[in-house]
């Protein structure tokens, strides 16, 4: 069993389920999202849960190839093929699905996707910086808020948006400090520890508890349970890591690596700002901050290389991985851009563009090698 | 060791000169730990030497994890990238092209790798691809650089997938072109992929290592497609066993 707490974690997916079932018996909502665009503090406003349902499978895929191009990232197919199989209790569950135009691939699925499932997307401008994208945001967010009200039957007050922002608030700075633990010369998880706290539905009571305990734990956890301090420090960027997909951790982490920080969507990136839960009108702050959110479907993308930077002095990372599912353009685009700012560091890079099946595996293994013998070369 | 995926490579260094007392290679096989060990008890006798005169053993290539005679198992990058500093110390890159995979290493001053790119997920751009060729059209290997220096008007290849190339090549036959010019057309396809592979080109000198650099036109190719002069190694199946070597050397016989 693991120690400070962490064996929780360990069966989140099946704390998931029993609540979820409790709340669907209940009448409760539970409301599927696929992207850390989706504001769930909307949907804890309207007495409902939001409940991640990004697939992370390899086994879903081949149903979804019936209807989906092979050449689409293994997330999108992954996630299409679980309503296909009907294999997916939360999505079989959810009265509603809330999504966003983000990247091609998903914003298509989507319309298939709504041939089983209700579902409200939400319109993403893609010009984070410009102030009509602001106004077209917050419009967006305000018609959530009319289409979760109708069709939940609540009033979705200022005051119960102001208490779902302090609660995601509390959940995201529960995560952000386990992450920040990673900064430690002695960091007291590895990768996929970390990786692992987490849950499909945010801001379960019991989930929060959790994450306080270990917070609590960590600092004791002693020297022969962390990863060596000998370990080389990575730093991950790229495309999210579901549920499922837990191997690229392994393989990033096998050869006497430790992934210090995750700055994707499944890390830190959902997680590093919060919304002013005392502003004039919540629902604008809310906007703002989640149109913040540095992914690379937004153009230009600056603020993602901007906080990469920024991460690789905090947690003293010896070398950037990039981590692209195939069929992923937009973050392969970017990682040119990443590249160079990891030259511009003089930290070594290397880009890994793979999808759910292990059979790269062993080319992968070659590549963080040669990658980990560089770092290693260096210290010396 | 370089247990690569066509041969067996050896090569014997002395930890104090640094000098490469012999090499020797064989053809790889199912039981590759013991060609290996054959391999060099076969050099260590040659030599006069037995097995209690080596101070480490280090393996690289795609079998380094399965050789049991070594020590230590690094990766074919930083092998190739030491091996080649080792014989070419003003070396900026290397090209490396297998029987099945190719690689650019880009290098520090110190000979230390900066960053690299790999192909190995399919024949393009291998030495593989080049013997499917040579094959097709009946020529040996050796004599491909010959015939590229032929050519008058190269052909254009599209399809750079072994198994799609074959019906290419029989296509272009077919329409009257010369063996000259399909296989100076196949080695500039090739070193387009490399160079598109390179990313940003050094300014220094740039060695051609691994099986593929035997072949005569593919080093004037790769110069050609990188803009840039490109010097065959002194010993191209060696590197990666060099490489090795010294590795297995630095760490267990001291001072350079
Ligand atoms: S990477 Fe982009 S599209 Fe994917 S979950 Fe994050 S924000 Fe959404
Ligand atoms: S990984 Fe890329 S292609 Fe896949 S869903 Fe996310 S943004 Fe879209």
């Amino acid at each position: 069993m693991k120690d400070c707490g962490l064996d929780w974690f360990e069966e989140m997916v099946e704390h998931c389920y029993q609540k979820a079932t409790e709340f669907h018996e209940a009448g409760t909502p539970i409301i599927g999202i696929l992207c850390e665009y989706t504001p769930r503090e909307l949907i804890l406003a309207a007495g409902a849960w939001p409940v991640c349902l990004c697939g992370g499978d390899a086994d879903m895929i081949p149903a979804a190839e019936t209807l989906l191009p092979a050449g689409i990232c293994p997330l999108i197919k992954s996630t299409f093929g679980y309503s296909l199989n009907q294999a997916n209790p939360f999505l079989e569950m959810a009265s509603l699905l809330v999504a966003e135009t983000t990247c091609d691939g998903k914003k298509k699925m989507y319309e298939r996707l709504a041939e089983r499932h209700p579902m409200h997307v939400l319109e993403l401008p893609q010009k984070t910086g410009d102030p009509d994208a602001r106004i077209h945001w917050i419009r967006e967010l305000q018609k959530l808020r009319t289409v979760l009200e109708e069709r939940f039957n609540v009033a979705i007050t200022d005051e119960r948006l102001r208490d779902a922002i302090r609660l995601m608030n509390r959940e995201r700075r529960l995560r952000r400090a386990l992450a920040q633990e990673m900064r430690s010369a002695t960091p007291p998880l590895s990768g996929r520890e970390l990786l692992d706290l987490k849950s499909l539905i945010a801001c379960l009571p019991d989930d929060l508890a959790a994450y306080e305990r270990i917070a609590g734990a960590l600092p004791g956890r002693p020297a022969d349970a962390r990863p060596s301090p000998d370990n080389v420090r990575v730093l991950l960027t790229g495309v999210p890591v579901p549920h499922g997909a837990e191997r690229i951790l392994d393989l990033l982490e096998a050869d006497h690596a430790t992934v210090v920080c995750q700055e994707n969507c499944t890390g830190i990136k959902p997680v590093t700002e919060e919304v002013d839960a005392e502003a004039d009108d919540p629902l604008t702050a809310l906007a703002d901050v989640y149109l913040h959110l540095p992914c690379s479907v937004m153009t230009p993308n600056s603020e993602r290389m901007r906080r990469l930077g920024e991460l690789a002095r905090e947690y003293r990372a010896e070398c950037v991985v990039e981590l692209i599912w195939h069929g992923c353009l937009t973050y392969d685009i970017e990682a040119a851009y990443t590249r160079e700012l990891a030259a511009q560091f003089g930290l070594p890079y290397l880009r890994i563009e793979t999808d759910y099946s292990p059979n790269d595996d062993a080319r992968i293994a070659l590549r963080l090698g040669a990658l980990y013998e560089t770092v290693r070369a260096a210290r010396r | 060791m370089d247990a690569g995926s066509r041969a067996i490579k050896i090569a014997l260094l002395d930890t104090r000169t640094r000098a490469v007392v012999a090499t020797g290679s064989c053809d790889q096989g199912i039981n590759q730990s013991a060609l290996a060990s054959d391999l060099l008890a076969r050099l260590l006798a040659e030599q006069g030497l037995d097995a209690g005169s080596i101070a480490a053993t280090v393996a690289t290539g795609y079998g380094r994890h399965a050789v049991a005679a070594a020590d230590r198992a690094v990766t074919e990058i930083t092998c190739h990238a030491t091996g080649v500093y080792h014989l070419h110390a003003d070396v900026a890159a290397v090209i490396d092209i297998g029987g099945q995979d190719s690689k650019f290493i880009h290098l520090g001053t110190n000979g230390l790798v900066v960053d690299f790119s790999m192909n190995d997920r399919c024949a393009a751009g291998t030495g593989r691809f080049l013997e499917v060729v040579a094959q097709r059209l009946d020529v040996p290997i050796a004599s491909l650089g010959e015939h590229a220096r032929r050519a008058d008007k190269p052909a254009s290849i599209s399809s750079m997938c072994v198994v799609f190339a074959e019906s290419e090549l029989i296509g272009l036959l077919a329409s009257g072109t010369s063996r000259e010019n399909i296989i100076a057309g196949v080695c500039r396809a090739i070193a387009q992929r490399i160079a598109a592979m390179a990313g940003r080109i050094p300014a220094g000198k740039i060695v051609f290592t691994g099986g593929v650099a035997r072949v005569a036109g593919m080093r004037d190719a790769l110069a050609e497609a990188l803009r840039h002069p490109v010097t065959v190694a002194s010993d191209p199946c060696m590197t990666g066993a060099i490489g090795a070597a010294i590795i297995a050397a630095r760490e267990n016989g001291g001072s350079e």
